[in-house]
Protein backbone atom coordinates (compact mmCIF):
# COMPACT_ATOMS: atom_id res chain seq x y z
CA UNK A 1 0.00 0.00 0.00
CA UNK A 2 1.21 3.31 -0.81
CA UNK A 3 0.49 6.72 1.17
CA UNK A 4 -1.61 7.88 -2.57
CA UNK A 5 -4.18 5.07 -2.65
CA UNK A 6 -7.46 6.59 -1.36
CA UNK A 7 -8.43 6.39 2.29
CA UNK A 8 -11.24 4.01 0.82
CA UNK A 9 -8.75 1.20 0.22
CA UNK A 10 -6.64 2.05 3.20
CA UNK A 11 -8.31 2.29 6.00
CA UNK A 12 -10.65 -0.97 5.05
CA UNK A 13 -7.39 -2.83 4.77
CA UNK A 14 -5.98 -1.32 8.09
CA UNK A 15 -9.05 -2.73 9.84
CA UNK A 16 -8.63 -5.96 8.23
CA UNK A 17 -5.05 -6.29 9.31
CA UNK A 18 -2.80 -4.87 6.86
CA UNK A 19 0.36 -3.24 8.93
CA UNK A 20 1.29 -1.87 5.09
CA UNK A 21 -2.02 0.52 5.07
CA UNK A 22 -1.52 1.01 8.36
CA UNK A 23 1.36 2.52 7.93
CA UNK A 24 0.36 4.27 4.67
CA UNK A 25 -2.18 6.19 7.04
CA UNK A 26 0.58 7.02 9.45
CA UNK A 27 2.75 8.84 6.55
CA UNK A 28 0.10 10.72 5.91
CA UNK A 29 -1.40 12.06 8.60
CA UNK A 30 1.62 12.47 10.93
CA UNK A 31 2.33 16.30 9.41
CA UNK A 32 -1.38 16.86 10.55
CA UNK A 33 -0.80 15.48 14.43
CA UNK A 34 2.22 17.23 14.54
CA UNK A 35 1.00 20.53 13.14
CA UNK A 36 -2.09 20.46 16.01
CA UNK A 37 0.44 19.07 18.51
CA UNK A 38 2.73 22.21 17.83
CA UNK A 39 0.16 24.87 17.85
CA UNK A 40 -0.63 23.90 21.51
CA UNK A 41 2.70 23.79 22.31
CA UNK A 42 3.63 20.74 24.38
CA UNK A 43 6.74 19.83 25.36
CA UNK A 44 8.31 17.34 23.34
CA UNK A 45 8.17 14.65 25.41
CA UNK A 46 4.28 15.17 26.13
CA UNK A 47 4.35 15.73 22.35
CA UNK A 48 5.11 12.23 21.80
CA UNK A 49 2.96 11.08 24.13
CA UNK A 50 -0.33 12.69 22.76
CA UNK A 51 0.94 11.83 19.45
CA UNK A 52 1.28 8.05 20.44
CA UNK A 53 -2.11 8.21 22.36
CA UNK A 54 -4.30 9.06 18.85
CA UNK A 55 -2.50 6.38 16.67
CA UNK A 56 -3.30 4.04 19.49
CA UNK A 57 -7.08 5.54 19.96
CA UNK A 58 -7.25 5.52 15.67
CA UNK A 59 -6.31 1.71 15.75
CA UNK A 60 -9.20 0.60 18.29
CA UNK A 61 -11.47 3.09 16.56
CA UNK A 62 -10.85 1.67 13.12
CA UNK A 63 -13.81 -0.56 13.12
CA UNK A 64 -16.06 2.08 14.01
CA UNK A 65 -14.87 4.57 11.25
CA UNK A 66 -17.34 3.24 8.68
CA UNK A 67 -17.18 6.55 6.53
CA UNK A 68 -13.06 6.98 5.39
CA UNK A 69 -13.23 10.55 4.98
CA UNK A 70 -14.06 11.49 8.02
CA UNK A 71 -10.68 10.24 9.30
CA UNK A 72 -8.84 13.95 9.11
CA UNK A 73 -11.68 14.90 11.35
CA UNK A 74 -11.87 12.39 13.96
CA UNK A 75 -7.62 13.05 13.56
CA UNK A 76 -7.96 16.33 14.48
CA UNK A 77 -10.51 16.88 16.89
CA UNK A 78 -8.36 13.94 18.68
CA UNK A 79 -5.27 15.59 18.73
CA UNK A 80 -6.86 18.66 19.91
CA UNK A 81 -8.57 16.83 23.02
CA UNK A 82 -5.65 15.09 23.87
CA UNK A 83 -3.09 18.10 23.40
CA UNK A 84 -5.73 19.81 25.71
CA UNK A 85 -6.09 16.74 28.38
CA UNK A 86 -1.89 16.98 28.87
CA UNK A 87 -1.74 20.81 29.28
CA UNK A 88 -4.58 20.67 31.79
CA UNK A 89 -3.17 17.20 33.45
CA UNK A 90 0.51 19.00 33.49
CA UNK A 91 -0.84 22.38 34.95
CA UNK A 92 -1.94 20.31 38.05
CA UNK A 93 1.85 19.13 38.52
CA UNK A 94 3.72 21.75 37.31
CA UNK A 95 1.57 24.73 38.63
CA UNK A 96 1.83 28.25 37.06
CA UNK A 97 4.04 30.92 38.09
CA UNK A 98 1.04 33.89 38.08
CA UNK A 99 3.63 36.53 37.64
CA UNK A 100 4.30 35.00 34.48
CA UNK A 101 1.55 36.18 32.09
CA UNK A 102 1.89 33.99 29.17
CA UNK A 103 2.53 31.01 31.41
CA UNK A 104 -1.30 30.79 31.68
CA UNK A 105 -2.48 31.16 28.42
CA UNK A 106 0.24 29.05 27.81
CA UNK A 107 -1.80 26.23 29.86
CA UNK A 108 -4.96 27.47 29.83
CA UNK A 109 -5.25 28.35 26.00
CA UNK A 110 -7.11 26.61 23.14
CA UNK A 111 -5.66 26.60 19.61
CA UNK A 112 -7.55 29.20 17.56
CA UNK A 113 -10.21 27.30 15.01
CA UNK A 114 -8.67 29.28 12.35
CA UNK A 115 -5.49 27.58 13.20
CA UNK A 116 -6.67 23.92 13.11
CA UNK A 117 -8.26 25.00 10.03
CA UNK A 118 -4.65 25.84 8.62
CA UNK A 119 -3.36 22.90 9.25
CA UNK A 120 -6.18 20.78 7.88
CA UNK A 121 -5.61 23.22 4.68
CA UNK A 122 -2.10 21.80 4.42
CA UNK A 123 -3.57 18.58 4.83
CA UNK A 124 -5.63 18.94 2.19
CA UNK A 125 -3.01 20.31 0.00
CA UNK A 126 -0.91 17.08 0.83
CA UNK A 127 -3.74 14.85 0.04
CA UNK A 128 -4.36 17.12 -3.37
CA UNK A 129 -0.56 16.48 -4.46
CA UNK A 130 -1.11 12.68 -3.58
CA UNK A 131 -4.06 12.70 -6.11
CA UNK A 132 -1.80 13.77 -9.18
CA UNK A 133 -0.37 11.41 -11.48
CA UNK A 134 3.11 10.62 -9.82
CA UNK A 135 4.69 12.31 -12.94
CA UNK A 136 3.14 15.72 -12.27
CA UNK A 137 3.59 15.17 -8.52
CA UNK A 138 7.50 14.91 -9.03
CA UNK A 139 7.90 17.54 -10.75
CA UNK A 140 6.05 20.05 -8.52
CA UNK A 141 7.97 18.38 -5.21
CA UNK A 142 11.23 19.15 -7.67
CA UNK A 143 10.15 22.72 -7.97
CA UNK A 144 9.46 23.58 -4.10
CA UNK A 145 12.94 21.93 -3.43
CA UNK A 146 14.95 24.00 -0.61
CA UNK A 147 17.49 25.57 -2.00
CA UNK A 148 15.65 25.74 -5.41
CA UNK A 149 16.98 23.26 -8.45
CA UNK A 150 18.22 24.50 -11.77
CA UNK A 151 15.66 24.10 -14.21
CA UNK A 152 18.00 21.98 -16.05
CA UNK A 153 18.31 19.99 -13.58
CA UNK A 154 15.11 19.02 -13.13
CA UNK A 155 15.14 18.41 -16.64
CA UNK A 156 17.71 16.04 -16.42
CA UNK A 157 16.37 14.30 -13.31
CA UNK A 158 12.69 13.60 -15.10
CA UNK A 159 13.84 13.35 -18.24
CA UNK A 160 11.78 16.20 -19.75
CA UNK A 161 13.05 19.29 -21.74
CA UNK A 162 13.40 22.41 -20.47
CA UNK A 163 10.92 24.33 -22.00
CA UNK A 164 7.64 22.22 -20.58
CA UNK A 165 8.84 22.76 -17.75
CA UNK A 166 6.73 26.13 -17.24
CA UNK A 167 3.77 24.83 -18.90
CA UNK A 168 3.83 21.21 -17.18
CA UNK A 169 3.76 23.15 -13.66
CA UNK A 170 0.55 25.48 -14.71
CA UNK A 171 -0.93 22.18 -15.92
CA UNK A 172 -0.29 20.37 -12.68
CA UNK A 173 -1.32 23.04 -10.73
CA UNK A 174 -4.63 23.58 -12.47
CA UNK A 175 -5.27 19.60 -12.02
CA UNK A 176 -4.50 20.03 -8.42
CA UNK A 177 -7.19 22.83 -7.98
CA UNK A 178 -9.57 20.38 -9.44
CA UNK A 179 -8.56 17.01 -6.91
CA UNK A 180 -11.30 15.63 -4.83
CA UNK A 181 -8.86 16.73 -1.99
CA UNK A 182 -9.40 20.57 -2.69
CA UNK A 183 -12.83 20.43 -4.06
CA UNK A 184 -13.89 19.14 -0.72
CA UNK A 185 -11.84 22.85 0.65
CA UNK A 186 -15.19 24.87 1.09
CA UNK A 187 -16.03 27.98 3.01
CA UNK A 188 -15.97 25.71 5.68
CA UNK A 189 -13.35 22.71 5.09
CA UNK A 190 -13.65 20.70 8.44
CA UNK A 191 -16.85 20.07 8.52
CA UNK A 192 -18.94 18.56 11.08
CA UNK A 193 -17.29 17.23 14.61
CA UNK A 194 -16.75 13.56 14.60
CA UNK B 1 -8.88 31.68 3.51
CA UNK B 2 -9.14 32.08 0.44
CA UNK B 3 -10.08 29.47 -1.71
CA UNK B 4 -7.44 27.41 -4.01
CA UNK B 5 -9.14 28.27 -6.43
CA UNK B 6 -8.75 31.80 -6.32
CA UNK B 7 -5.18 31.70 -5.80
CA UNK B 8 -2.54 32.40 -8.48
CA UNK B 9 0.30 29.51 -9.36
CA UNK B 10 2.56 31.18 -7.36
CA UNK B 11 0.46 32.04 -3.86
CA UNK B 12 -0.64 28.05 -4.54
CA UNK B 13 3.48 27.04 -4.47
CA UNK B 14 3.96 28.96 -1.27
CA UNK B 15 0.94 27.23 0.37
CA UNK B 16 2.69 23.99 -1.24
CA UNK B 17 5.44 24.59 0.01
CA UNK B 18 4.36 24.96 3.80
CA UNK B 19 2.46 21.61 3.69
CA UNK B 20 5.23 19.33 2.73
CA UNK B 21 7.55 21.47 4.85
CA UNK B 22 5.51 20.38 7.33
CA UNK B 23 5.49 16.82 6.31
CA UNK B 24 9.36 16.63 6.30
CA UNK B 25 9.16 17.91 10.23
CA UNK B 26 8.04 14.90 11.24
CA UNK B 27 10.21 12.67 13.37
CA UNK B 28 11.05 8.86 13.19
CA UNK B 29 10.34 8.69 16.97
CA UNK B 30 6.89 9.79 16.53
CA UNK B 31 6.13 7.83 13.06
CA UNK B 32 7.97 4.53 14.65
CA UNK B 33 6.01 4.91 17.48
CA UNK B 34 2.37 5.21 15.46
CA UNK B 35 3.60 2.40 13.47
CA UNK B 36 4.03 0.00 15.95
CA UNK B 37 0.84 1.33 17.79
CA UNK B 38 -0.95 -1.24 14.85
CA UNK B 39 0.39 -4.09 17.41
CA UNK B 40 -1.78 -3.18 20.00
CA UNK B 41 -4.81 -3.77 17.09
CA UNK B 42 -7.58 -6.14 18.90
CA UNK B 43 -10.54 -7.00 16.86
CA UNK B 44 -12.91 -8.21 19.93
CA UNK B 45 -12.28 -5.70 23.02
CA UNK B 46 -15.26 -4.75 24.47
CA UNK B 47 -14.01 -1.47 24.52
CA UNK B 48 -15.90 0.87 27.60
CA UNK B 49 -16.67 5.09 26.88
CA UNK B 50 -14.46 7.30 28.66
CA UNK B 51 -17.14 9.26 29.87
CA UNK B 52 -15.58 12.16 32.07
CA UNK B 53 -12.13 13.54 32.07
CA UNK B 54 -11.41 16.18 34.88
CA UNK B 55 -8.98 17.30 32.55
CA UNK B 56 -11.34 18.73 30.22
CA UNK B 57 -13.64 20.61 32.77
CA UNK B 58 -13.72 23.83 31.63
CA UNK B 59 -11.36 26.01 32.89
CA UNK B 60 -9.56 22.68 34.74
CA UNK B 61 -6.13 24.55 33.82
CA UNK B 62 -7.23 27.89 35.39
CA UNK B 63 -8.59 26.62 38.72
CA UNK B 64 -5.65 23.91 39.98
CA UNK B 65 -3.29 26.59 38.71
CA UNK B 66 -4.99 29.07 41.18
CA UNK B 67 -4.37 26.25 43.90
CA UNK B 68 -1.48 24.84 44.19
CA UNK B 69 -2.34 21.37 45.53
CA UNK B 70 -5.21 20.95 42.72
CA UNK B 71 -7.58 18.01 43.12
CA UNK B 72 -5.94 14.84 41.23
CA UNK B 73 -7.02 14.25 37.47
CA UNK B 74 -9.72 11.47 37.87
CA UNK B 75 -10.93 9.52 34.90
CA UNK B 76 -13.94 7.67 34.31
CA UNK B 77 -14.33 4.41 32.20
CA UNK B 78 -18.11 3.03 31.60
CA UNK B 79 -19.83 -0.02 30.05
CA UNK B 80 -22.95 -1.05 30.93
CA UNK B 81 -23.18 -1.97 34.29
CA UNK B 82 -19.65 -1.47 35.06
CA UNK B 83 -17.99 1.71 35.59
CA UNK B 84 -14.22 2.28 36.15
CA UNK B 85 -12.60 5.60 38.06
CA UNK B 86 -8.91 6.52 37.82
CA UNK B 87 -7.40 9.09 40.13
CA UNK B 88 -3.55 10.32 38.67
CA UNK B 89 -2.22 11.46 42.15
CA UNK B 90 1.39 12.23 40.66
CA UNK B 91 2.86 8.66 39.85
CA UNK B 92 0.17 7.03 41.50
CA UNK B 93 -2.78 5.92 40.22
CA UNK B 94 -5.55 4.83 42.22
CA UNK B 95 -8.71 2.90 41.12
CA UNK B 96 -12.05 1.29 42.01
CA UNK B 97 -14.54 -0.90 39.75
CA UNK B 98 -17.93 -0.23 40.09
CA UNK B 99 -20.31 -3.21 39.01
CA UNK B 100 -24.07 -2.19 39.60
CA UNK B 101 -24.65 -5.90 38.86
CA UNK B 102 -23.02 -7.37 42.47
CA UNK B 103 -19.55 -7.36 43.42
CA UNK B 104 -16.54 -10.17 43.21
CA UNK B 105 -12.44 -10.73 42.74
CA UNK B 106 -11.65 -8.74 40.21
CA UNK B 107 -8.45 -7.90 38.00
CA UNK B 108 -6.87 -4.51 36.91
CA UNK B 109 -4.47 -4.50 33.86
CA UNK B 110 -2.54 -1.25 33.36
CA UNK B 111 -0.97 -1.56 29.25
CA UNK B 112 1.63 0.80 28.33
CA UNK B 113 2.86 0.30 24.59
CA UNK B 114 6.49 0.72 25.82
CA UNK B 115 6.48 -1.52 29.17
CA UNK B 116 5.18 -5.25 30.57
CA UNK B 117 1.61 -5.07 31.18
CA UNK B 118 1.44 -4.85 35.42
CA UNK B 119 -1.90 -6.25 37.27
CA UNK B 120 -2.92 -6.07 40.31
CA UNK B 121 -6.24 -7.71 42.36
CA UNK B 122 -9.47 -5.17 42.97
CA UNK B 123 -10.05 -5.29 47.07
CA UNK B 124 -13.58 -6.29 48.26
CA UNK B 125 -14.93 -3.20 47.33
CA UNK B 126 -13.27 -3.08 44.33
CA UNK B 127 -10.20 -0.36 45.14
CA UNK B 128 -6.86 -0.85 43.55
CA UNK B 129 -3.49 0.81 43.25
CA UNK B 130 -0.63 1.45 40.78
CA UNK B 131 2.57 3.16 41.89
CA UNK B 132 5.41 4.55 40.49
CA UNK B 133 3.44 4.91 36.59
CA UNK B 134 5.36 7.39 34.66
CA UNK B 135 3.80 9.66 32.01
CA UNK B 136 2.48 8.45 28.68
CA UNK B 137 -0.71 6.46 27.21
CA UNK B 138 -2.03 4.18 29.37
CA UNK B 139 -5.06 1.44 29.09
CA UNK B 140 -6.91 -0.25 31.63
CA UNK B 141 -8.12 -4.12 31.38
CA UNK B 142 -10.93 -4.88 33.95
CA UNK B 143 -10.89 -9.35 34.15
CA UNK B 144 -13.90 -10.74 36.38
CA UNK B 145 -15.33 -14.20 36.03
CA UNK B 146 -17.82 -13.66 33.01
CA UNK B 147 -16.92 -10.39 31.52
CA UNK B 148 -13.85 -7.97 30.72
CA UNK B 149 -13.60 -4.85 29.47
CA UNK B 150 -10.70 -2.43 27.92
CA UNK B 151 -10.57 1.13 28.00
CA UNK B 152 -9.87 3.28 25.84
CA UNK B 153 -6.38 4.76 25.30
CA UNK B 154 -5.80 8.01 27.35
CA UNK B 155 -2.43 9.94 27.90
CA UNK B 156 -1.77 10.35 32.11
Amino acid sequence: METTDPLATLVPAAREGDQSAWNAIVDRFLPLVGAIIRRHRLSEADGDDVSQTVWLRLVEHLGALREPDALPGWIRTTTRNECLRVLAARSRTRPVDPQDSGGLDAVAGDVADTELLAAERRQALREALAELPAGRRELLLLLLTDPPLAYDEISARLDIPIGSIGPTRARALEQLRRTRALRGLGPDPVGGVV
Amino acid sequence: MTDPNELNDDELMAELAAAVEEEAAVSDRRRNAARMAFTWRTVDAELAELLHDSALDAGAAVRSSGSPSGAPRTLTFVRGAITLEIEVDGDALLGEVVDDAGAGPATVTLQRPDADDRSVEADASGFFRFDGVEPGPARFVVTREGWSLTTPWATI
